[in-house]
């Protein structure tokens, strides 16, 4: 789930119209110019047209004009061409796309996403090969057949909702069949992932993108985003990804025993920054070892403008994941500029500020849980007795809690979690002395607590923010374990769970308490709603979801720059090249590892009997670079 | 039996190659019907085709097989069938004879793969193993890792391997065309050398920075010989023209100009411009075999790694002054942050052994050894063959003996006594060397012979007698540690501990009773050795002169 920050500015209507009248010859009326396309396309695609014909247009689908009378179509506030110069946007784009075509030899090309049609046109001009358009979503079609005359351009293409993509199986460069999957980028930042799901199908199986991706995940040294960045690089794992973590809270002591130097402030905080970028030159020299494609960085991971730079020149794609509050955590503002993408859990406001300081394409990337650590227990009665309570909060002490929760004082109620001293008068309440609680250790009290408080933090309310935005981790968490929770409200909450039967949502404290009164009472209705919680958690908000999302907004944005990445076959590539003897000791491998000749010996030489001919020509190989390529491979 | 197609596989440079000749000459003695063919990286193939005797050069094009697995991805499928394709030419050239004179894993795959009847030298078994086949094979990887007591050079090693030991040696051999002499002449003719000019050759670099002579020294010694009217030629491969540079600007004006030829010649122009030298000045390197080759008389400089027993200028008369400090000779994997060794060897130094070598002084050469050997660890060594054909290169000038000059010199006996059933000589002792870790080896040695006899017993009834087999076979695994650790705790009979190592990882076959008769030799052999050592080492007395010894004119 991704949304672009690429809002359309509508124009003055008054000044549009009048520019209009001055600028352009009369427009024939909409209808006459969607019967018109509905007939080209009824002769090329019956079905599809018959389709269109019958699709209302939601309102979501809000169609503009620049100031030269240029339409333009936004879809759930996500743009789907340039606000200003759609055509010269979609000449850019087919420029690029061409030469893709080329490179590879093909034949055919498949545009997933259509928008309005610029980006197809100008590829049309360009290229001779067949174009197949799928756009899955009708609407779409519908709006764009409205907004533009576009009988040349169906009676060129081949228009299609993308269920029967043409044959995209893998097929060598240059063939006749050789065909390359195009996107257009706006189309797969919907939120709703319909032209994502496609594209990534189409790729799928096609091969064509063959994107297995080497990503460097980069965490902070300590903090909430720390977890994150350990979720994320498993869930990029499990898609398949060859995925590194670099767990800098090793370095959490080296920081803390800064305070050895006994340092005035000012100073203290030169040295973490020295630290930082020690650090930060160590991810750099990460890098150009492993030469990652893309480098994911989390929120506070410790990476300066120099150590970015680092990154940005060894060719690898820098992108960040803002897991935190903007207005709060403000050193984006120095290092935004220095990522090629940042995904963040707020949106509107955030977009802005950063749109101001960066031209990195920004995407809205809420936050997650992940199902193998947030899960339904079976607890133990010891357990239950160690960890559970009618009423409980895990968290930080921040000023809004230490307020909102004094309202619980008379509930079977327990506060766990750090940075609480001076909360005198939760004391009583406040569990392991203000000790760090395990992300294990929650998930035992998320499960062993009848009603769980979900406040999102804030240092200037008195209890439940009216402007927040962002949800955060703990409320997939929570979700994910099955455990009923009570949540303030925030605007970002609604697309994410509905309020109600998926959740409970309060507006202020007070609300919240009356809430849990209410829900103490009521263990069958907190049992459904949790139960729905988790399902829609499972469904949509695992860190596999979001991770998949990342990784198709970076790929569709970046798919040239990575495609031109130089990697190593798998096992896989050179097998299929080869057949007898030397496919079946390649296919002795796991397929979509990396091929190494250090695999294939380590093979040989731990498997016993006699060697083949073509285990022996791979020893010999591995001799050869041994004997002479050894300096030069380092 | 008398080979018909015969493979010589020699992965290495111009050095190498030369010193492979010898072996060439031999084979053709011994086999004179034979096709002899030489498997060499692409870039020396014009060497190995003016060694007489080679009838094919086989190139395989290293470089670019570098380049493919360099490449990586995709292209490392091309490495593999690269090599496929160089197998099977190979395989197509039906040989069935073949010596690996590449002592290298590499190149033992490579033979493994190739399916020749009879390999001497490294090779592969079916399942993967180092095979190092033959004796002297085994010999010569023994005596790599045993550099300080070394007795032979690589050159004899390369003809044990083949057989050819028994056959007369021509030295080294390489063909110069006519026309290569004329382009050299020409070139010389325009620096003003002309025709019967005394011209001395300096070899300036070499294959590793720690070989080579500081280009200061060679400086003063360049302007020392000009001062003696002699013309000066700088030689060696465009990898050296940094250093002529640096030579000729560390000279300045000469009493004669020098003349650079650095990598202004081909590996044929090498050898017609070396013809024309009368004596060349170099460290341990390619050029140096060509002089030998093409009989130039040869002033070696010998530092570090490099030893004259084993890589000295294989022919006769040859001077080498050798530096020999206590850390020599250094391992050649290791990085030298201070080779001091360099500096013993001065300028003025070589400037008088040239000016000797020239006349053909022996006898000022010998007291320049003497004299030296008062005041430096520098030895002067005059090269040439013994009695039976093979390198020797007794020292110049009294010098006083060194333990690893007495093991030296027993080892080469005991080898020639053991591969090649020459008598032992009589005992020569000197008291240097301590014969008890000999004569504890030969009682590890007849132990091993009473354990082999009682598991022949053994053997006959395997199966009723499992358990006792098995009980010996451990006690033979423990022996044969403690025989390993012997030669570490005593490097002096290391040679002799690595033989008896390779020769038991070669043992051929899987019967039971044919190895423990093979084991049963093997500790014969051992002991054998180990007594041979200690005749020849035995007894006492003071530390005494040593001769020349005897040398073949």
């Amino acid at each position: 789930m991704a949304r672009t920050a690429r809002s359309v500015a509508l124009p003055d209507p008054i000044a549009l119209a009048s520019s209009l009248h001055r600028l352009l010859p009369p427009m024939r009326a909409n209808e006459a110019i969607f019967a018109d396309n509905c007939a080209a396309l009824g002769a090329r695609a019956p079905a599809l047209a018959s389709r269109i014909a019958s699709a209302v247009v939601p309102p979501q689908h809000v169609l503009t004009w620049t100031g030269d009378g240029m339409p333009l179509l936004s879809v759930n506030g996500v743009a789907l061409q340039h606000p200003a110069d759609p055509c010269g946007d979609g000449t850019r784009w087919a420029r690029g796309a061409v030469e893709r075509l080329t490179a590879h030899g093909a034949r055919r090309a498949i545009v997933v996403g259509l928008g309005l049609g610029y980006h197809v046109e100008a590829l049309a001009q360009r290229f001779a090969g067949a174009i197949e358009v799928a756009e899955p979503d009708p609407a779409v079609w519908r709006s764009a057949l409205t907004a533009r005359d576009l009988r040349a351009l169906l009676a060129r293409i081949e228009p299609g909702d993308g269920s029967g993509a043409g044959d995209v199986a893998a097929q060598p460069d240059g063939a006749p069949g050789a065909v390359r999957v195009l996107a257009h980028a706006p189309s797969l930042l919907r939120a709703d992932g319909l032209h994502r799901a496609l594209y990534e199908r189409l790729i799928a199986r096609s091969g064509s993108s063959g994107l297995r991706l080497r990503i460097l995940v980069v965490s902070p040294i300590a903090g909430g985003s720390l977890p994150i960045a350990r979720y994320a690089t498993r869930a990029l794992a499990r898609l398949g990804h060859e995925t590194r973590l670099l767990d800098l809270s090793a370095f959490h002591n080296s920081l803390n025993e800064l305070a050895l130097f006994d340092a005035k402030a000012a100073r203290r905080a030169e040295l973490e920054s020295r630290l930082c970028g020690v650090l930060g030159a160590g991810v750099a020299a990460t890098a150009e070892a492993f030469a990652p494609d893309v480098v994911l960085a989390l929120a506070q991971a410790p990476l300066d403008v120099a150590a970015l730079d680092a990154l940005g020149r060894t060719g690898a794609i820098r992108a960040l994941w803002f897991v935190e509050d903007f207005r709060r955590f403000t050193y984006w503002q120095q290092v935004a500029a220095h990522y090629d993408h940042v995904f963040t859990i707020q949106t509107d406001d955030c977009f802005a500020a950063l749109r101001a300081v960066c031209d990195a394409r920004l995407a809205y990337l809420p936050c997650a849980f992940d199902p193998d650590e947030h899960r339904p227990l079976a607890l133990s009665s010891e357990d239950q007795r160690a960890y559970g309570s009618d009423v409980s909060f895990v968290g930080a002490g921040y000023r809004n809690r230490r307020l909102a929760l004094r309202r619980f004082l008379d509930q079977d109620f327990r506060i766990w979690g750090s940075d609480w001293e001076g909360a005198a008068e939760l004391e009583r309440v406040l569990q392991r002395s203000s000790a760090r609680i395990s992300s294990e250790d929650a998930v035992r009290i998320f499960n062993a607590t009848r009603v769980n408080l979900n406040l999102h933090s804030s240092t200037y309310h008195d209890g439940v923010d009216p402007q927040g935005d962002f949800v955060n981790p703990r409320t997939f968490e929570l979700a994910g374990c099955g455990a009923f929770q009570l949540v303030d409200q925030r605007s970002l909450l609604p697309e994410l769970f509905a309020a109600g039967s998926e959740l409970t949502v309060a507006r202020s404290a007070g609300e919240m308490r009356a809430q849990a009164q209410h829900f103490l009472e009521r263990p069958d209705e907190r049992a459904q709603i949790a139960g729905r919680a988790r399902a829609r958690a499972l469904a949509e908000h695992t860190y596999e979801h979001r991770m998949q999302a990342l990784v198709a907004a970076i790929v569709a944005s970046d798919q040239d720059r990575l495609l031109a990445r130089s990697r190593p076959p798998t096992f896989a590539d050179l097998a299929a090249r080869e057949i007898g003897p030397l496919r079946e000791l390649l296919e002795r491998h796991p397929a979509r590892a990396p091929f190494a000749l250090d695999t294939v010996v380590r093979g040989i030489t731990e498997r016993a009997g006699d060697v083949s001919e073509e285990e022996a020509i791979f020893l010999f190989l591995h001799q050869f670079q041994e004997l002479y390529l050894g300096e030069a491979r380092t | 039996m008398s080979a018909r197609r015969i493979l010589i596989v020699n992965l290495t440079r111009l050095g190498d190659l030369l010193q492979t000749s010898p072996t060439v000459a031999g084979l053709r003695a011994l086999h004179p019907d034979a096709e002899i063919t030489l498997l060499a990286e692409k870039n020396f193939a014009e060497v190995c085709e003016a060694i007489p005797g080679v009838d094919r050069v086989h190139r395989i094009d290293l470089d670019h097989l570098g380049h493919l697995l360099l490449a990586g991805g995709s292209r490392v499928g091309e490495a593999f069938h690269f090599v496929r394709n160089t197998v099977a030419e190979l395989r197509a050239g039906r040989f069935d004879l073949a010596l690996n004179f590449s002592s290298s894993r590499m190149s033992a795959v490579l033979l493994g793969l190739l399916d020749i009847p009879d390999v001497r030298g490294w090779s592969m078994t079916s399942d993967g193993f180092r095979a190092i086949q033959t004796p002297w094979a085994r010999l010569f990887a023994t005596l790599c890792l045993n550099r300080r007591v070394a007795g032979f050079n690589l050159v004899d090693c390369y003809r044990g391997v083949a057989g050819c030991l028994s056959t007369a040696t021509p030295g080294l051999s390489f063909t110069v065309s006519d026309a290569a002499r004329a382009r050299v002449a020409t070139r010389l003719d325009a620096a003003g050398i002309a025709a019967g000019a005394r011209v001395i050759a300096l070899q300036l670099g070499a294959s590793r920075a720690v070989r080579r002579w500081p280009i200061e020294s060679f400086a003063r010694l360049a302007h020392e010989l000009a001062g003696d009217g002699k013309r000066i030629v700088l030689v060696g491969g465009g990898g050296e023209r940094a250093l002529a540079a640096e030579l000729l600007q560390a000279c300045g004006s000469c009493a004669t100009p020098l003349v650079d030829l650095c990598g202004q010649t081909s590996i044929q122009e090498l050898g017609a411009l070396l013809e024309r030298c009368a004596l060349l000045v170099t460290g341990d390197t390619g050029p140096m075999h060509m002089a030998a080759a093409t009989r130039t008389p040869i002033v070696g400089l010998f530092f570090g790694p490099a030893l004259p027993f084993d890589t000295g200028p294989y022919g006769t008369d040859h001077v080498v002054l050798h530096a020999g400090v206590s850390c020599a000779p250094c391992d050649h994997a290791v990085h030298c942050l201070d080779p001091f060794c360099r500096r013993t060897i001065t300028a003025e130094l070589v400037a008088s052994v040239v000016r000797a070598r020239l006349a053909a002084d022996w006898s000022s050469l010998a007291e320049i050894g003497t004299a030296l050997a008062a005041r430096a660890p520098v030895r002067l060594y005059r090269t040439g063959f013994d009695a039976r054909g093979l390198f020797d290169c007794p020292v110049l000038g009294t010098v006083l003996a060194r333990p690893e000059d007495e093991l030296r010199r027993a080892y080469r006996a005991t080898w020639l006594t053991l591969l090649e059933g020459v008598p032992l000589p009589g005992a020569r002792s000197t008291g240097l060397v301590d014969v008890a870790p000999f004569a504890a080896l030969a009682e590890l040695a007849r132990l091993g012979t009473e354990l082999t006899a009682r598991l022949d017993r053994l053997v006959i009834d395997a199966a009723r007698s499992l358990d006792a087999v098995q009980r010996v076979g451990r006690e033979i695994e423990v022996l044969d540690r403690a025989i390993g650790e012997h030669g570490r705790v005593h490097p002096d009979v290391a040679v002799l501990t690595q033989m008896f190592a390779f020769e038991k990882e070669t043992m051929p076959g899987e019967d039971l009773a044919g190895l423990t008769k093979e084991s049963a030799r093997l500790y014969r052999d051992l002991c054998r050795s180990a007594d041979c050592m200690q005749a020849l080492l035995g007894g006492s007395g003071a530390v005494g002169e040593v001769d020349h010894a005897s040398i073949r004119q």
